[in-house]
């Protein structure tokens, strides 16, 4: 079987695996990021309703909400994907078989990745289209969809790359899932998915611009909102945490892989 | 009654001195814990901080009101991941194991078993810092000797029906092979309790104030605080908690016949 076979192979018994359990997967993927946008939704909606003149750094109650149902998307595609899986196949001795097949763990896990991301794309694309006949979003330009979906689907292969980091990092710890937690909350919170990052206070924003963080949601956001994004500093910068994240990943396996005792075996 | 109570009381000691052990034997893991809980903490008062930072009300509410109501509800998020959160996670788990199978065997009621049996000690510095909020924003609203003293009454109260809330939710796993979704559902819910009713519209806040009274837990205890007026509040909150215990005894016993033991 050539290798081109496997990826597509894996892909499909992921893809499989995924959609088994279907009100689970909905529960799991969708509901959060659709309980997420609706309390945001009436949150903002209260907001202006109580200070109807106002526009906040720049945002009416339409651009707000705009800007949210981008954030959904964003979110959906860029920050779907997680390491659940891959500490407990490292905690419970299951990475023995990729060891020797000739299949290795980084392809499996990308090959289910690219599958899962497929699905994250489709559903995403369901709803907009929801958004856009009930009238809560009023117009998408073409250009501006193709240019965020790209900048969307490059977060997350870095958001990829950082959670396969998390999970390797079983090879030490017991539960990884706190780190992946503590990851979530930090970037739900500093990459503008709770509110813009203009809301922030200007010696936060100056802090941030240094960290991947406003790269994860608000500037893709921007994009698909059409708003001057500077493209090249978006691309090198998370480019560059990308390489950093992918040096650490392979500098941990190999070290880990040492470590590794194969429990059960 | 009383010796019952005692006994549940002794076996409830040893899961506190369990889980301690457990806890203090991964220490790294111990200590990452109480950040993420840091963390999250945190994340909720800059949230309501920064908005406030560019409108003066939120329907009625002044910063200090919201600040209160958030720090009432990080209290019983702080409480609720200490003393139960963990035993949702593991219910899964155990349903689709089978281990269930040697819970329904011991001498004491399986409910108490599968929503008790785990404890988070590390949660302990979070109770701290939410109730520190809770008294500093308290005094900023100003609340009288009474207050004070229902305060901590209403916390209690509130944290029984979130309680119920939750483990009625938990249900729902004995009739799905993948119980997992429920916890992510069982967290969403959470994610609405941390709002005040009023940022819901009319329908909404029905179903949260009554089907599935998430909104009641942080909503009928503030207001109450803030306005006598709301005293019907607190009734509210009682009777669900009641009508919330008998339906969980209904669900748990219905769930226990259709179980279909993993491991037999």
């Amino acid at each position: 079987m050539s290798n081109t076979a496997k990826w597509i192979q894996t892909m499909k018994i992921s893809w499989v695996k995924t959609t088994a359990y279907r009100l689970n997967f909905f529960l799991q993927v969708i509901g959060p990021a659709l309980i997420f946008f609706f309390v945001k939704y009436s949150l903002w909606k209260t907001i202006y309703d109580s200070n109807p003149s106002e526009t906040i750094r720049g945002y009416t109650f339409s651009a707000m909400i705009t800007y949210h149902i981008w954030s959904f998307v964003v979110s959906m595609i860029g920050q779907g994907h997680t390491a659940l899986n891959m500490s407990q196949d490292i905690r419970l001795g299951r990475i023995s078989s990729y060891l020797i097949y000739p299949f290795n763990f980084w392809e499996f896990h990308t090959a289910s990745f690219l599958s899962f991301q497929i699905l994250q794309i489709l559903i995403s694309i369901v709803t907009l289209s929801i958004f856009l006949m009930t009238g809560i979003l009023e117009s998408i330009s073409m250009f501006n969809f193709l240019l965020g979906l790209g900048a969307s689907i490059y977060v997350s292969l870095f958001w990829y790359v950082l959670q396969y980091l998390t999970g390797i990092i079983g090879f030490w710890l017991e539960e990884t899932w706190i780190i992946r937690v503590s990851l979530q909350v930090i970037t739900v919170f500093l990459s503008g998915a709770v509110f813009p990052l203009d809301l922030f206070p200007d010696f936060w924003r100056a802090i941030l611009d240094y960290t991947p963080f406003p790269y994860l949601t608000y500037y893709p956001i921007k994009v698909f909102m059409g708003a001057p994004v500077p493209l090249l500093k978006f691309a090198m910068t998370l480019g560059g945490w990308f390489i950093i994240v992918v040096f650490l990943n392979v500098i941990i396996w190999r070290k880990g892989i040492k470590n590794y005792t194969a429990a059960g075996m | 009654m009383i010796s019952e109570i005692k006994h549940y009381l002794s076996v409830y000691k040893r899961y506190l001195s369990t889980s301690t052990s457990e806890a203090m034997s991964f220490r790294t893991s111990f200590v990452l814990l109480i950040i993420m809980d840091l963390l999250f903490t945190s994340s909720a008062y800059f949230k309501i901080s920064f908005i406030y930072d560019h409108v003066s009300v939120i329907s009625h509410w002044d910063r200090s009101e919201l600040m209160f109501f958030t720090a009432f509800m990080l209290c019983l998020n702080a409480l609720n991941n200490t003393i139960i959160s963990t035993n949702f996670w593991m219910f899964s788990e155990d349903l689709k194991t089978g281990n269930l199978d040697y819970i329904l065997l011991k001498p004491v009621s399986s409910i108490f078993i599968v929503f008790f049996r785990y404890l988070k000690p590390s949660g302990l510095p979070n109770i701290i810092l939410t109730h520190s909020l809770l008294i500093y924003f308290g005094v900023q609203v100003g609340l009288d000797i009474i207050e004070w003293f229902m305060l901590p009454l209403l916390l209690l109260l509130s944290f029984v029906l979130y309680s119920l809330v939750q483990f009625v939710m938990s249900c729902a796993m004995f009739w799905l092979i993948e119980g997992m979704g429920i916890n992510f559902l069982r967290m969403q819910m959470q994610e609405i309790a941390r709002w005040p009713n009023f940022i819901f519209e009319k329908y909404t806040r029905v179903l949260f104030m009554t089907v599935i009274p998430v909104l009641l837990v942080g909503s009928g205890p503030v207001y109450f605080i803030f306005d006598r007026s709301y005293w019907y509040m607190v009734p509210a909150m009682i009777v669900a908690c009641i009508i919330l215990y008998y339906v969980l005894h209904f669900l748990w016993n219905r769930g226990l016949v259709h179980y279909d033991s993993a491991s037999s």
